[in-house]
């Protein structure tokens, strides 16, 4: 079973902690340097934990813990504008990234209103390209329920945050956190701080269900695996956005352009397959400049496998 | 500043009561405010503010906010209101143009053949500019959706109403009600 975890500190030796990690048959999740400082986000297999954190600790860092390492979460507002930006919903995405996720923060362009907020079919295929959704609302519930419709077709995992507890919406979403709303200024009360804890704490939970529904099927290949071999090609080494591979808890975010790349990706050779042939492609509907990779999961790739030897199923 | 929220939804007018003294105090009005009366009825949807000045807003001249004195064909001017420093100085461009308007200081400003009484009679703000950013403040505080808005104004008592969507005659007779008891009970 592989454990996912951070070292948070100095560059200073860190080449030890990463040979440390290929050499156990870990990966690095994400890596990011700033000045001397350093912070790896790595998944190793869990017999080893003890021996990492040793390293980590003798080279000067910190080892922290990061349920959320390796999802990518959408938080989402009505709009982006200063009734809702950049509090809570800048505080509840910084929270996350705290533990590990990637976060994205996203304005809906007619969420605002409680008779007329509307969500377009191309919002929604954005946040369905994440692994989970976290959506912020305000401090009315008649205006909480009547805004349902925002987020109840959403097919990853929601998670509604609100000022008051809206009634009847347990069937509706994943998780509701009250007691938020609307706010002015930085979370930064003890009691403030208590409740951006217990979202983070609801979005563990609900990815972590998301995740012993996928063990019940597993991927064909663990995306971290993806990311290993897709870090030596050289469009994404090139790359200079700030994270050119993101891990999704069932695929991965690809920060190069769909159209030039979609080959020589699905040309990629894992376990003796072809990438293409184990992993569904899309372009991402935010625009062109990334594309989206779902890996089949086992029983997929069989089923796939029959069908071109030809296997007829037996009529019931 | 006293504020009074009242309407069905608790949560929501604990909630606004601290979101209008926060915005009010981060944008600098609350000082200038001497008590607000905040209706909130969402499932309709109407939303009332009505909000009591401590004074009625004037207009302001140059002569308010710095003193002014001749040396020979020169003028001096010091700023004594930092806070009308911009609008002084372009009032004064606007007038004498940028070459002749020599800033020395912060708060010290020459010019050179400049009219004293031409300057200290120059309006920087009128007593609407001051409402006007009052009534700015208020709609930041309003919730974004609720865009249709009606406005009353009476000397130093303004009230905003907002709905969705039609503005009824009814909404705004609500509106007008709890303006005239708020003028009554502050004894405008």
């Amino acid at each position: 079973m592989y454990e996912v975890m951070m070292y948070d500190g100095g560059v200073y030796r860190s080449n030890e902690l990463l040979e440390m990690i290929e050499d156990i048959g870990g990966v690095v999740l994400q890596k990011t340097r700033s000045a001397q400082m350093l912070t790896v986000t790595m998944s190793i297999p869990g017999e080893d934990k003890e021996e990492v954190e040793k390293v980590c600790t003798a080279i000067g860092g910190m080892v922290k813990s990061v349920p959320l390492a390796g999802t990518e979460i959408a938080v989402v507002g009505p709009t982006l504008g200063r009734h809702h930006m950049p509090h809570p919903i800048c505080d509840i995405a910084e929270v996350l990234r705290q533990l590990g996720a990637i976060t994205v923060v996203m304005g809906l362009a007619r969420g605002r209103g409680k008779a007329t907020s509307q969500i377009s079919m191309q919002e929604m295929d954005i946040i369905n390209e994440y692994d989970a959704a976290v959506f912020v609302l305000g401090n009315f519930k008649s205006c909480v329920e009547a805004k349902s419709h925002l987020f109840e077709k959403i097919k990853v995992p929601v998670i509604l945050v609100s000022g008051p507890m809206p009634d009847n919406l347990e069937e509706t979403c994943d998780a509701i956190v009250s007691g938020v709303g609307r706010k002015s200024e930085r979370m930064r009360t003890p009691e403030e701080r208590k409740k951006l804890d217990e979202i983070s704490d609801r979005t563990d939970e609900v990815l972590r269900i998301k995740r012993k529904m996928l063990e019940e099927d597993p991927l064909f290949v663990h995306p971290a695996e993806i990311k290993q071999l897709l870090e030596e090609y050289e469009p994404i080494k090139e790359s200079l956005r700030p994270a050119p591979i993101v891990l999704h808890l069932d695929g991965l975010r690809l920060k190069v352009p769909m159209k030039d790349n979609v080959k020589n990706i699905s040309d990629m050779i894992v376990y003796g397959r072809r990438l293409g042939d184990i992993t569904k492609i899309s372009e991402s509907r935010i625009d062109g400049s990334s594309m989206i990779v779902r890996i089949m999961t086992s029983s997929e790739v069989r089923d796939r496998d029959r069908d071109a030897q030809g296997h007829v199923p037996p009529v019931p | 500043m006293e504020t009074e929220v009242t309407g069905p939804d608790a949560y929501g007018n604990e909630a606004y009561k601290k979101l209008f003294e926060a915005l009010m105090g981060e944008m600098g009005k609350a000082l200038s405010l001497d008590r607000a009366k905040i209706f909130l009825d969402p499932a309709r949807p109407l939303f009332i503010f009505t909000i009591v000045m401590r004074t009625e807003p004037e207009s302001k001249t140059i002569a308010d906010a710095a003193s002014i004195r001749t040396e020979g064909s020169d003028v001096h001017i010091t700023i004594s209101d930092e806070n009308y420093a911009p609008e002084i100085l372009s009032a004064l461009w606007r007038i004498y143009g940028r070459d002749s308007v020599d800033q020395q200081t912060r708060f010290d400003i020459k010019i050179g053949n400049g009219d004293d009484e031409r300057i200290a009679g120059t309006e920087i703000t009128s007593g609407e500019d001051a409402k006007q950013e009052i009534i700015g403040a208020m709609w930041r505080i309003l919730p974004e959706g609720i865009k249709a808005r009606h406005n009353i104004s009476e000397g130093r008592i303004i009230t905003i109403a907002a709905t969705e969507e039609i503005f009824t005659q009814e909404l705004k007779d609500i509106a007008l009600r709890m303006h005239s008891e708020v003028r009554d009970s502050a004894n405008v």
